[in-house]
């Protein structure tokens, strides 16, 4: 009697361990790769996790993802050769500083917060309204410096209207004091700018049409 | 605080009022608003009965190393239209959960009334 439970013991064990293979198998069979994080297109744009469409810059720009939430959106880096910090960032931040939602006070708050724990001395050398894939948009250039920290910078930042809310594109190249800013980057951040896309509705606009249904 | 500004209009839809507490003085407060250009009031509790009657209480050492007083960790409650607590959470505020969160409130409300 022992022998036979014994016996049908290591046939379910068996079994259990057949069965487990298959799923495992099946598992590995079955399993999608990861889809990558930008998908080129036809038109020489890339796609980006399916809710933004762009022009991207060359390869030896590193992209920057947000993976935990934080200050930006997705953006983008170019380490050039230089001494500290040479170096060009630009993004898209979907929740720039300020809560106004007119765009002459956002911007006039955003200039007080931009930079604010660089210690850069940055000044607005221009601004001007200019309208962006269809959206009215202020269009600001900056620049500033930190002596103590023998750094300078020098920004273009776009705030665009988006529905009831304002969004942001972001560059900004940094430079030691005696650095010579360079023109590239920003001709690569003007495309990205004017090629950006919203493919889906962001979390704001889903949010506000089931107010709108819950009759609120 | 700049995030539940910039999601006032957001907050008003939903028969929601934002509330600041802090244990600043008022006139510390008074130029903190005005420097985040801040369109909610800010309560100033310096008598610390509102964050104890919260809980809000840090469970770390009082003092900052500096010698700050920092008895109170960031927290963010929600009081339904009955006074009855219905949301606590500590650190930065979630505003994309707050907001979900009230939506349902108030889904829930007009349930039953």
């Amino acid at each position: 009697m022992d022998q036979k439970i014994k016996f049908t013991g290591i046939l379910g064990t068996a079994a259990a361990v057949v069965a487990m293979i298959g799923i495992l198998a099946g598992c590995a069979t079955m399993g999608e790769k990861p889809k990558p994080t930008m998908v080129p297109t036809e038109r020489g744009t890339v796609l980006f996790l399916d809710k933004y469409e762009f022009k991207s810059p060359p390869q030896n720009w590193a992209l920057m993802k947000n993976l935990e939430g934080g200050d930006f959106e997705l953006g983008f880096m170019l380490i050039e050769p230089g001494a500290f910090p040479t170096q060009t960032t630009f993004m898209y931040d979907d929740q720039p500083y300020g809560g106004s939602q007119d765009l002459e006070t956002r911007a006039k708050y955003y200039c007080t917060r931009f930079l604010f724990n660089s210690g850069i001395d940055l000044r607005v050398t221009k601004q001007e309204k200019v309208i962006l894939g269809g959206k009215d948009a202020i269009a600001l250039s900056l620049e500033g410096e930190n002596p103590n920290r023998d750094e300078k910078a020098k920004s273009k930042v776009y705030l665009v209207k988006k529905g009831n809310r304002i969004v942001s594109f972001v560059c900004t190249q940094w430079r030691p004091m005696n650095g010579t800013y360079s023109q590239e980057p920003f001709d690569y951040y003007e495309v990205f700018v004017q090629s950006f896309k919203f493919l889906k509705k962001d979390f704001y606009e889903t949010f506000e049409e089931e107010l709108t249904k819950a009759g609120l | 605080m700049e995030a539940h500004n910039r999601d006032l209009y957001l907050y008003k839809r939903l028969n929601t009022q934002v509330l600041g507490v802090s244990m600043d003085d008022p006139i510390t407060l008074k130029y903190f608003s005005e420097s985040l250009m801040l369109e909610f009031p800010v309560i100033s509790n310096q008598l610390p009965w509102m964050g104890m009657a919260y809980g809000a209480y840090r469970d770390k050492r009082p003092f900052l190393p500096d010698g700050t007083p920092h008895w109170f960790g960031r927290r963010t409650v929600i009081v339904d239209k009955r006074g009855i607590l219905r949301y606590i959470k500590d650190g930065s505020p979630d505003n994309k959960e707050i907001l979900n969160f009230l939506l349902n409130l108030e889904k829930e409300f007009r349930e039953k009334k």
